[in-house]
């Protein structure tokens, strides 16, 4: 037991200690008035040598994106039970094959319901 | 070949899960928007899927009803944000707040 | 796995529901000749024909690679919810028309969470219960809040949600948890391996125990977990509201039937005290609170909670005996509270008001339906003559042969409480006059009519002659002890 974890939190004492110390010897540096102090709008910007953001990031995304969003995730999360069919594939022969054909037509239904809906146009 | 089950005991997937669980529990009780609230619910089913599948490798690697389970209830979660989701929408839309505190018409 | 029974033909009557839903989605959204007004009738004529298929498989004993049992438990729960589905199709028939948009989407997901219901009752592994219990869990939060404009409907479907989802959490948790101890999902397995002695895993099996419980007493709304019900029931569209009380009920209860019976009557002295606090606290508080309700939708949440405490003593007491008096008491329940809903349905399509002072001079007004709802309210509260009596007796019966004396007292005592409440809707409805001006006879649908004085006729049927029904029920709930 510690011999496995102890090699990671070995590594984790590294991952804490080398951040700390350029962050240290910055405000020690700043201490001793060392280093100079020129503070200026463009230094502090968020992107200093990138375009100016405008706005704030906490923007209302437009309630449109949603009904993408939930198609794609449908798809996307039905994909999971095609894997394990997939990797099996050899062993289960036709019968799957048709079983999982009839899944992606329930999926493939879905779909045309949505698009009759007009769920997919841009309104 | 050294396993995960020879190597790491079945006590830390479940320690790992209960703590996963009680923090979505938190989340659900402590949070005010619904879509945080929602998130939690995702942490606790999250933590039954962690469940599930080390209950699956440890007691019965050869069967593995654990492991189908976890795929089902991450797709149970995936229908069931798509329709929370347009709910919380729908409320938004009409009240201008998502807030589970300021929706309080109905009472007693 | 070989000699796993892979018979796809014990679905047939699920086949055709599932195609009822594809047709009324294609009807509503591709045919614009058939008129909207249709589709209730389709969806109604469809159930009740699918509810005839599924008589067939009356005494034929088989199941699908174990996970799911078709014998005449699950065709008894088939006949039931389909009933209950096809009664809420034909009375939301106006209300769709007039207040909801997507009418074909509507009973499409009337007949979806069918299945789910039917799935419920059916199934005899974990896995398939879950997803079953989703499937009706997921088209009621659509269904609670398909009034899309409407701000109660909304806030009604985010509190369902929210709480649906936070239960169903917990009952994955706990079904996790039990998978763990035993490691099967079977129940027939679960039984077979709790039976062998439970010492090496007394907590968890008691923490799975516990949180399933929760997430069972959240779906059929028992009290420390009824906080949605009120909510849900007053802000739903009022025929989902009848649907609500009815079939999302009586699935929680077939399976925790099916589930308690099957995989945990060995442990049986693990769980039936909690079971047994939860019902007295349901009776107690349901029917109390009940007393100070104004809108009748709140009023009938709160009534259907007391009854889920009666129901909850048959499942404390587990037996043969006790889950045919549940089952008894659940049709009875079911056939009272659709006659009174359609009463109310019909009263809010002519009138608009679902206020309890607005029943107001229904006597004149329209006294069919005042008669029915004065015979189904008796009958709820337990009146001899009314299915209430009947079922309820032979409920506290069989529940104080288990040694329960304490709940049937209890039982005994809310029933007389709730007999207050249920007499102040009718003192609304039969002596207090209409308003002047307001006397003229309402034209009642025959349609409504109809249904009521039906529904009415079953009251009487099971307040009456019980006895073939009940037979019918023993035998179907003798499968679960097998």
């Amino acid at each position: 037991m510690i011999e496995q974890f102890g090699r990671g939190g070995f590594l984790l004492v590294f991952a804490v200690i080398f951040p700390l110390i350029p962050i240290l010897a910055s405000v020690a540096l700043g201490i001793f008035k060392i280093r100079p102090s020129a503070p200026d709008p463009i230094k502090e910007s968020v992107y200093e040598c990138g375009m100016v953001p405008i706005g704030d990031a906490h923007v209302r995304y437009n309630v449109r994106y949603y009904l993408f969003g939930l198609l794609f995730v449908v798809f996307d999360v039905e994909a999971v039970f095609l894997y394990p069919w997939a990797v099996a594939y050899r062993h289960l022969g036709v019968y799957a094959f048709v079983e999982a054909m009839i899944f992606i037509g329930i999926l493939a239904i879905g779909l045309a319901y949505a698009w009759r809906k007009r769920a997919l146009e841009w309104i | 070949m050294e396993t995960v089950s020879s190597s790491i005991p079945l006590e830390n997937f479940i320690v790992l899960s209960s703590m996963l669980f009680s923090i979505g529990v938190y989340g659900v009780l402590a949070r005010r928007n619904a879509v945080l609230i929602l998130m939690s619910v995702e942490l606790m089913l999250n933590a039954v899927s962690i469940n599930m599948v080390a209950f699956a490798v440890y007691t019965a690697p050869s069967l593995f009803v654990g492991i189908i389970f976890a795929i089902f209830v991450i797709t149970i979660a995936a229908a069931e944000v798509g329709l929370a989701l347009a709910i919380v929408l729908r409320v938004f839309k009409n009240r201008g707040t998502a807030n589970v505190d300021e929706i309080d018409t109905l009472k007693w | 796995m070989n000699d796993l029974n892979l018979d796809y033909t014990l679905f047939i009557p699920e086949y055709f529901l599932a195609g009822l839903v594809v047709l009324l989605v294609v009807l509503d959204l591709y045919v614009t000749q058939v008129k909207k007004s249709w589709l209730s009738y389709i969806a109604a004529a469809g159930l009740a024909a699918t509810a005839g298929v599924s008589l067939c498989w009356i005494d034929k004993q088989s199941n699908f690679a174990r996970i799911v049992a078709i014998d005449n438990y699950t065709t008894y729960f088939r006949v039931f919810f389909m009933a209950t589905g096809a009664i809420v199709c034909l009375a939301s028939g106006k209300l769709v028309e007039d207040k909801l948009r997507h009418p074909g989407e509507f009973f499409a997901l009337v007949i979806l969470s069918t299945i789910g219901a039917i799935g419920m009752a059916a199934s005899r592994e974990l896995m398939t219960a879950y997803l079953s219990l989703e499937l009706l869990s997921f088209s009621l939060y659509i269904l609670v809040s398909f009034e899309k404009f409407d701000l109660r409907s909304n806030e009604a479907g985010i509190k369902y949600l929210l709480l649906g989802a936070f239960a169903s959490a917990f009952f994955l948790y706990g079904m996790s948890l039990i998978y763990g101890v035993t490691g099967s999902t079977y129940y027939s397995d679960i039984s077979a391996n709790l039976s062998q002695g439970t010492d090496k895993f007394e907590w968890a099996l008691l923490m799975g125990l516990v949180l399933m419980i929760t997430g069972l007493g959240f779906k059929v709304a028992a009290v420390p977990f009824h906080m949605w019900t009120p909510d849900a029931y007053e802000g739903a569209p009022v025929a989902i509201t009848a649907y609500l009380s009815t079939t999302s009920k009586a699935a929680g209860f077939a399976l925790l039937l099916r589930l308690f019976s099957g995989a945990f009557q060995v442990v049986h002295d693990d769980w039936s005290w909690m079971i047994a606090g939860i019902a007295a606290a349901t009776m107690i508080l349901g029917n109390l609170v009940a007393l100070q309700q104004h809108n009748i939708k709140r009023l009938m949440a709160y009534s259907s909670i007391g009854q889920v405490g009666y129901m909850l003593m048959g499942i404390a007491g587990l037996s043969h005996n006790t889950a045919s008096a549940l089952v008894l008491h659940m049709t009875g329940y079911m056939v009272s509270n659709m006659a009174i809903f359609i009463v109310i349905i019909a009263w809010y399509n002519m009138t608009g008001k679902e206020e309890i002072g607005d029943f107001r001079g229904m006597r004149e007004r329209a006294p069919l339906l005042a008669g029915v709802l004065a015979g189904a309210l008796f009958s709820l509260a337990g009146l001899p003559l009314f299915a209430g009596f009947v079922t309820k007796f032979i409920l506290f019966q069989a529940v104080t042969d288990q040694g329960y004396y304490w709940l049937a007292a209890i039982g005994v005592v809310t029933s007389v409480i709730s007999l207050y409440y249920y007499l102040q809707v009718m003192k609304q409805a039969f002596v207090i006059k209409p308003d002047e001006g307001d006397e003229a006879l309402l034209p009642v649908p025959l349609l409504m009519n109809g249904m009521a004085a039906a529904l009415m006729l079953g009251v009487f049927y099971v307040g009456l002659y019980p006895q073939q029904l009940f037979d019918a029920i023993d035998n179907a709930t003798g499968f679960l002890f097998v």
